[in-house]
């Protein structure tokens, strides 16, 4: 108000001499908006309801004026005078309007609203005024309404919902209150979800439109077309030649990864190159409706007990359905898991799950994390049955996948083994070049690494390929030494931590224990038989996409590929129970570097697919 | 006694509450008389068969007069030989600086053709309060004050009925397009 910024015309001209910028509304956008339906609007929530006045004084309900596809909303007020505020968005809205006018797909979907802030001045008389200015003659229906209150009383529950939290500031004469608020334009769709909500520093009419029509095309079914960058539907990012200064991340910004969801149930059932069939139980067939619950399970931070954890913060998508930034698990509330995530990428394959094999279903798996104290950490079965029949979502899930809305632990159990089983990474270059002889699949030094990996390091004793299939693992139990290090300790004085790419410090071990939490002890395959032979014995891990699933080893000590190989050149760790095959194997440099390609060549250009599919997932949140 | 007190009390509430409301629910607009800044009386009656754009500001005003009054000269430029029958007005909502003298210097400063008005404050009180214009003072510590009011624009027809009311901040081809429509 006492401002000079916006005098005369020279509101333009003295915003720069002043070192202020005019908001970005009043001019053009200094930026390229992304092309429409090529990203996400996420809902914010619900556009509140309440009890309006129209510019005849006709009372009604908020919501029946939201009465086009979309619905642009701003707050005004008729003594409002800061330039940033009502004023700006009356400016873009009028441009709206405008655009409107000229275009006739847009009339009958884009709807402008303003509603009024001060119930006592701006009367329903004096809204049709404002409303008056821009009914064309002959037209009866306006696509801008002018809506007021009543008064205070009911004006204030709207103002709360939309979080637009007005000050009332006396002036000096007791007369008229002055307002203070801040500026937001809201952006509904037609459910009555706000989608998009602007403040001085978005508030422009090409951003509106263009996220009007982004979700007109996000709409159409044909949407998969509209994504130009199909990067983001890639899997993410992977550490190979991160030790060096030049490493560049593949990650993706998860803001602009786009979901695109795919016919599991078509996934799982053809056959894929070089993968045995599924492993899927009688009693438990896939089913299209039980891939889906397990699917929304699959993502559902309630399945917590505080209703912030969902399997897939451990298991992320587009980390290989581990967690690349853990060596070892972190679950509820901070608490220390002793081992690495492993992927579920292609878990519909293997015959023993946990890194020490205890359970041999997926069906039994899932209510593993579901109970650690130290991963979902819910009490108990029941709490988690009684906390899904809760939500009314789950009734219609559960009973279109099973004929009722009965909620009971098998039923969760076999709709999330059922989604898991789907998650098959398949079509890698190696699967081209060795099970359909298309030699231009590999490199030559991929195919030198497979010599290697199947000769003079004799990967392939433990990690098996076999002639119709290849799943990279014997299902058998080993012993490489890790475990025992661990255990008794042999580490180093100074443990050397890679800050960044390239930079390595040499950190005094005591100072790294004195940040972290003391490891659980882990005797491995022993937890399970019992037999001292069994100690720090840990399943052997397929090897698809492993370039994906890093950090590596049962405990996720190894970070890059590189380093693996080095320890298995080294013959492991020196210890009773070593396995026999694991022994130095004296790789040349270039050697080193060929089985690194060639376990790079084992990344299936599945995993795209269920990534993407995984972002159309909903996530089950509390609110 | 204390029965009487609480009457007087309630008394005083009703017609506390009852007066603005009583004022507001009467038609907006309507004719009235104030003194022009060349201390002549002035009735807006007198401007029938004219399109009226009318103002309400001060002109110690910081920000939004001076933006509106130069908006409303672009106006009238803009519309060249049709502005013979479109007036500007601008009310003083602070008479009792605004004296005619110092209106007529600051609206000669936009546009020769916008009439300046003041009054008393009980007659300017009372225009403000027919337009449902709202103001109040908002004292400084140093003794000066700012004025904190609508900012709209009323449109009048040539009857001097208000046709259209367009809140502070839509653009002057608004106003234009609202003009042309009425002739």
């Amino acid at each position: 108000m006492t401002s000079f910024r916006t005098l005369v015309l020279g509101f333009f001209i003295l915003y720069p001499l002043l070192g202020v910028s005019a908001p970005i509304g009043y001019g053009k956008l200094t930026y390229q908006l992304p092309e429409p339906g090529s990203y996400d609007l996420p809902s914010l929530g619900l556009a509140a309801d309440g009890e309006v006045l129209t510019g005849d004084g006709e009372s009604i309900r908020l919501h029946s004026a939201f009465d086009k596809e979309f619905t642009v909303l701003a707050f005004i007020y008729s003594s409002c005078n800061d330039e940033d505020g009502c004023p700006l968005s009356s400016y873009v809205l009028y441009q709206l309007k405008n655009e409107i006018d000229r275009n006739q797909e847009l009339e009958k979907k884009l709807k402008l609203i303003s509603l009024s802030f001060d119930p006592v001045f701006d009367t329903p008389e004096m809204i049709k005024l404002y409303e008056n200015g821009f009914k064309k003659k002959g037209e009866a229906k306006n696509h801008w309404d002018f809506l007021t209150t009543r008064n205070e009383r009911k004006l204030e529950p709207i103002l709360k919902a939309y979080g637009q939290d007005v000050q009332r500031i006396e002036t000096s004469d007791k007369k008229v209150s002055v307002f203070s608020h801040i500026l937001r334009v809201y952006l509904i769709d037609k459910e009555k979800n706000i989608r998009n909500i602007y403040n001085v520093d978005f508030l422009h009419k090409d951003m509106i439109l263009n996220d009007v029509r982004n979700l007109i095309e996000s709409g159409n079914s044909k949407r998969q077309l509209a994504i130009k960058d199909k990067s983001y539907l890639e899997p993410g990012d992977y550490r190979s030649g991160y030790e060096n200064y030049s490493f560049k991340t593949r990650s993706k910004s998860v803001e602009q990864r786009v979901g695109n969801q795919i016919d599991l149930m078509i996934h799982a059932k053809k056959k894929h190159l070089g993968y045995p069939s599924l492993n899927v139980p009688t009693k438990n067939q896939l089913t299209k409706d039980k891939v889906h619950l397990g699917r929304t399970l699959f993502f559902d931070r309630r399945l917590s007990l505080n209703d912030t954890f969902s399997c897939a913060m451990c298991h992320i998508p587009e980390q290989g359905f581990t967690s690349n930034e853990m060596a070892t698990a972190v679950g509820f509330e901070g608490r220390s898991v002793k081992r690495n995530a492993p992927t579920l990428l292609n878990v519909g394959f293997a015959k023993k799950f946990f890194h020490d094999g205890r359970e041999d279903s997926l069906e039994n798996q899932i209510w593993g994390p579901l109970l650690a104290k130290n991963e979902m950490a819910n009490p108990s079965i029941g709490f988690v049955i009684n906390k899904l029949k809760n939500i009314d979502k789950y009734k219609v899930l559960f009973k279109e996948a099973f004929g009722d809305a009965e909620i009971t632990m098998l039923r969760v159990s076999d709709s999330l083994a059922s989604y898991q089983r789907t998650l098959i990474a398949g079509s890698s270059r190696f699967d081209r070049w060795y099970f359909d002889n298309s030699e231009d699949a590999l490199s030559d030094s991929e195919k030198e690494g497979f010599k290697i990996f199947t000769g003079k390091a004799g990967c392939s004793s433990c990690h098996v390929i076999g002639t119709s299939d290849a799943l990279f693992t014997d299902e058998s139990y080993r012993n490489t030494g890790l475990g025992y290090s661990r255990a008794m300790q042999v580490e180093d004085d100074v443990v050397p931590v890679q800050v960044a790419p390239g930079i390595t410090v040499n950190v005094d071990k005591s100072i790294v224990d004195q940040v972290s939490e003391d490891m659980e002890v882990d005797l491995g395959r022993y937890e399970v038989t019992q037999d001292p032979n069994d100690r720090w014995f840990y399943k052997t891990p397929s090897l698809r996409n492993i370039q994906l699933t890093y950090p590596y080893m049962h405990d996720g000590s190894l970070g890059t590929l590189e380093e693996v190989i080095d320890f298995y050149d080294n013959g492991g760790i020196a210890n009773p129970l070593l396995d026999p095959l694991i022994k130095p194997l004296g790789l040349t440099k270039e050697e080193k570097q060929q089985l690194v390609d060639f376990l790079e060549s084992l990344t299936g250009d599945d995993v795209s697919l269920v990534v993407a599919d995984a972002f159309s997932a909903p996530i089950g949140d509390p609110k | 006694m204390l029965a009487r007190t609480n009457h007087f009390k309630l008394a005083l509430f009703l017609v506390a509450v009852l007066i603005p409301f009583d004022i507001l629910s009467k038609p907006l607009g309507g004719n009235f008389q104030l003194t022009d800044s060349n201390k002549q009386d002035f009735s807006l009656d007198s401007l029938k068969g004219n399109v009226v754009l009318m103002f309400f500001g001060y002109t110690t005003c910081p920000d939004i007069c001076p933006t509106e009054l130069s908006k409303l000269s672009i106006i009238l430029n803009s519309l060249g030989s049709k502005s013979k029958h479109v007036k500007g007005l601008f009310v003083s909502l602070d008479p009792n600086r605004d004296r005619p003298e110092k209106l007529k210097e600051y609206v000669k400063f936009f546009h020769r053709e916008i009439i300046a008005l003041t009054g008393k404050e009980s007659e300017v009180e009372k225009v403000a309060n027919m337009y449902g214009v709202s103001y109040s003072k908002n004292i400084r510590p140093d003794g000066n004050y700012f004025l904190d009011h609508s900012a709209n624009l009323y449109v009048l027809d040539q009857e001097g009925k208000i046709s259209a009311v367009a809140p502070y901040g839509f653009p002057i081809s608004h106003v234009i397009q609202l003009i042309e429509q009425m002739n």
